[in-house]
């Protein structure tokens, strides 16, 4: 384990460490000292104000509508574009530049392509749903194409030499057998995106982040903690229920190509 | 001398004597350097059951691979009726339709059930329609329910790949093949793995579709006896070399190659792979 050559590997992170620490400032005594401060803005939080319950749920409500539309709208743009992607399928000329626009999707955080889009279509949740479509784009396809890419090539194989469309090989083979894969992806892209939503509303894009930024200016530190710990909850829920859908149908099916590769 | 029960779809005597398949001083290489195959002529009449047998790594899944356009050799001439197998080659990619390919670990799509499986031998039937909402028409359902009856599998339609046995997911792939309508079946060691008993009802499947249809299979086999017993000729590969083609006349096993192989080296070859 500690060879030389870790105990290298570890003094150069640990030294990146110190650097990096340095120079975004990062100040242990100041942390410390400010630890007072999150007392007061925790009593206050604690003054939790129950009328604001109904108000955080439909904000909550908006919020995972928004990333549903994203996810799924996202997903459903991502799918052919991972299929030009994967190198199992494609020549290097079509691969190349479709994963090359990808990147360039992927480059942008959401909360960038939020300001972007409000800018473009104003305030308001459908900026926050463009946001989440782009941002799915990239993120979801690189997932796609990786998973098609590791699909078994002997069905492709026997299928493909039956002398089939390359159309007819991805809806009955490769779709197939990545479906486990994709299904897994698209309930963490949820999942994710809904977090992710939660935020949007820092730049005005919708959804429950703009009740909360606003709380949060003018200190009002118990109705915020409604909204906090509305979204807490939502996605503790969401949690769940993802892990129940991928028991009963992911693990499964995974587990039954197991039993089938020798 | 041993018997050697025989269990062929027809000798090759009875059949029509048109050449099916031909490879002439044919040589192939994944990375033109290193041959894998070196030099290979052969020929196979239509109908017959040709067996290629030889060590692990001397080239047998290479030499289908020629045989179904999925490898182009780098040097000789492949011909299967009359055309150069290349999956570019338009008139080839038409008869790919009919020449059924299962590999040696069988290439089912594990995740759908048996029936859709056995369909995808009839794609290349369907309409671009058809197969955009996964459409097959009634009749093609009835043939696939018809050919896994055949095979043995009726009742088990709806079962999904990863909950059969060995030799059940075999008859899945030769099913799939049949669906093809082929008229060439090209079959990389499927009975190797399977016990005594299953690898005689699953060939004894193959030798009945021969019957029926006058098919023509090239299979690649473990076991020299299994190859002897169901094959019309039997090619020994070693090193990337056709060293042997041999066949039963009589009660003697002959060598059609060379010819100057005596009955008892081949017969030493036979049992040394029996006794395994
Ligand atoms: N896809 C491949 N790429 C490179 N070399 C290969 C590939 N497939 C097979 N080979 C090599 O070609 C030789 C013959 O392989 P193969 O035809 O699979 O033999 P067999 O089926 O008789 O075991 C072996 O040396 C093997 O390592
Ligand atoms: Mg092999």
């Amino acid at each position: 384990m500690l060879t030389p050559k870790n105990n290298i590997i570890i003094g150069i992170i640990i030294a990146l460490l110190v650097v990096a620490s340095y120079n975004v400032d990062a100040n242990p005594i100041e942390f410390v000292e400010g630890l007072p401060n999150l007392a007061i803005v925790v009593e206050e939080m604690l003054l939790v104000e129950p009328k604001y319950v109904p108000t955080a749920i439909w904000a909550m409500f908006e919020t995972i509508q928004m990333a549903f539309i994203g996810t799924i709208v996202g997903f459903v743009i991502a799918l052919p574009l991972s299929m030009l992607s994967a190198r199992n399928l494609n020549s290097k000329y079509v691969y190349g530049p479709v994963r090359a626009l990808l990147a360039a999707i992927r480059t942008f955080p959401s909360i960038l392509w939020a300001i972007l889009f409000v800018i473009m279509v104003g305030l308001g949740p459908f900026a926050g749903v463009l946001a989440i479509i782009m941002y799915t784009i990239g993120f979801v396809s690189k997932l796609q194409y990786e998973a098609i890419e590791t699909i078994d090539s002997d069905p492709m194989d026997a299928v493909g030499s039956i002398g089939v469309s390359k159309w007819q090989l991805i809806r009955y083979v490769v779709i197939p057998e990545s479906a486990s894969h994709l299904l897994s992806h698209l309930l963490y892209m949820f999942d994710y995106n809904i977090r992710q939503t939660s935020i949007l509303g820092l730049v005005g894009a919708g959804g429950i982040g703009f009740y909360i930024i606003n709380y949060i200016k003018f200190f009002e530190y118990g109705k915020a903690a409604v909204f906090m710990l509305v979204v807490l909850v939502s996605v503790l829920i969401i949690d769940w229920v993802s892990v129940k859908i991928r028991d009963k149908y992911i693990i499964k099916s995974q587990h039954g190509m197991e039993v089938t590769t020798k | 001398m041993k018997q050697i029960q025989m269990r062929k779809s027809s000798t090759t005597s009875l059949i029509s004597t048109k050449k099916i398949i031909q490879m002439n001083n044919v040589w192939a290489s994944y990375d033109s350097k290193n041959f894998v195959l070196e030099g290979i002529n052969l020929s196979i009449d239509r109908g017959t059951n040709y067996a290629i047998i030889g060590q692990s790594g001397s080239g047998k899944s290479t030499l289908l691979k020629l045989m179904n356009g999925m490898m182009i050799p780098s040097k000789g001439t492949i011909k299967i009726d009359y055309v150069s197998p290349d999956m570019n080659n338009k008139k080839f990619k038409n008869m790919m339709h009919t020449i059924g390919y299962i590999p040696q670990s069988l290439g089912l799509v594990k995740n759908i059930s048996v029936l859709e499986n056995t369909l995808l031998g009839a794609l290349p039937r369907l309409s671009k329609i058809q197969s955009l909402f996964k459409k097959f028409p009634e009749h093609e359902i009835k043939e696939a329910k018809r050919i896994l009856n055949l095979v043995g599998l009726s009742g088990k339609e709806d079962r999904k790949i990863y909950m059969l046995s060995g030799g059940e997911k075999r008859r899945v792939a030769i099913a799939r093949a049949l669906m093809q309508k082929p008229t060439i079946l090209l079959a990389d060691e499927i009975v190797s793995e399977l016990d005594n008993v299953t690898a005689h009802e699953i060939m004894d499947l193959i030798t009945d579709a021969q019957k029926r249809t006058n098919l023509t299979a090239i299979m690649v086999h473990h076991d020299m006896k299994l190859a002897l017993e169901y094959a019309n000729r039997v090619a020994v590969i070693k090193k990337g070399q056709k060293i042997l083609e041999l066949g039963v006349e009589g009660e003697t096993i002959v060598d059609f190659q060379t010819g100057d192989v005596t009955t008892e080296e081949i017969m030493e070859m036979y049992d040394a792979n029996s006794k395994k």
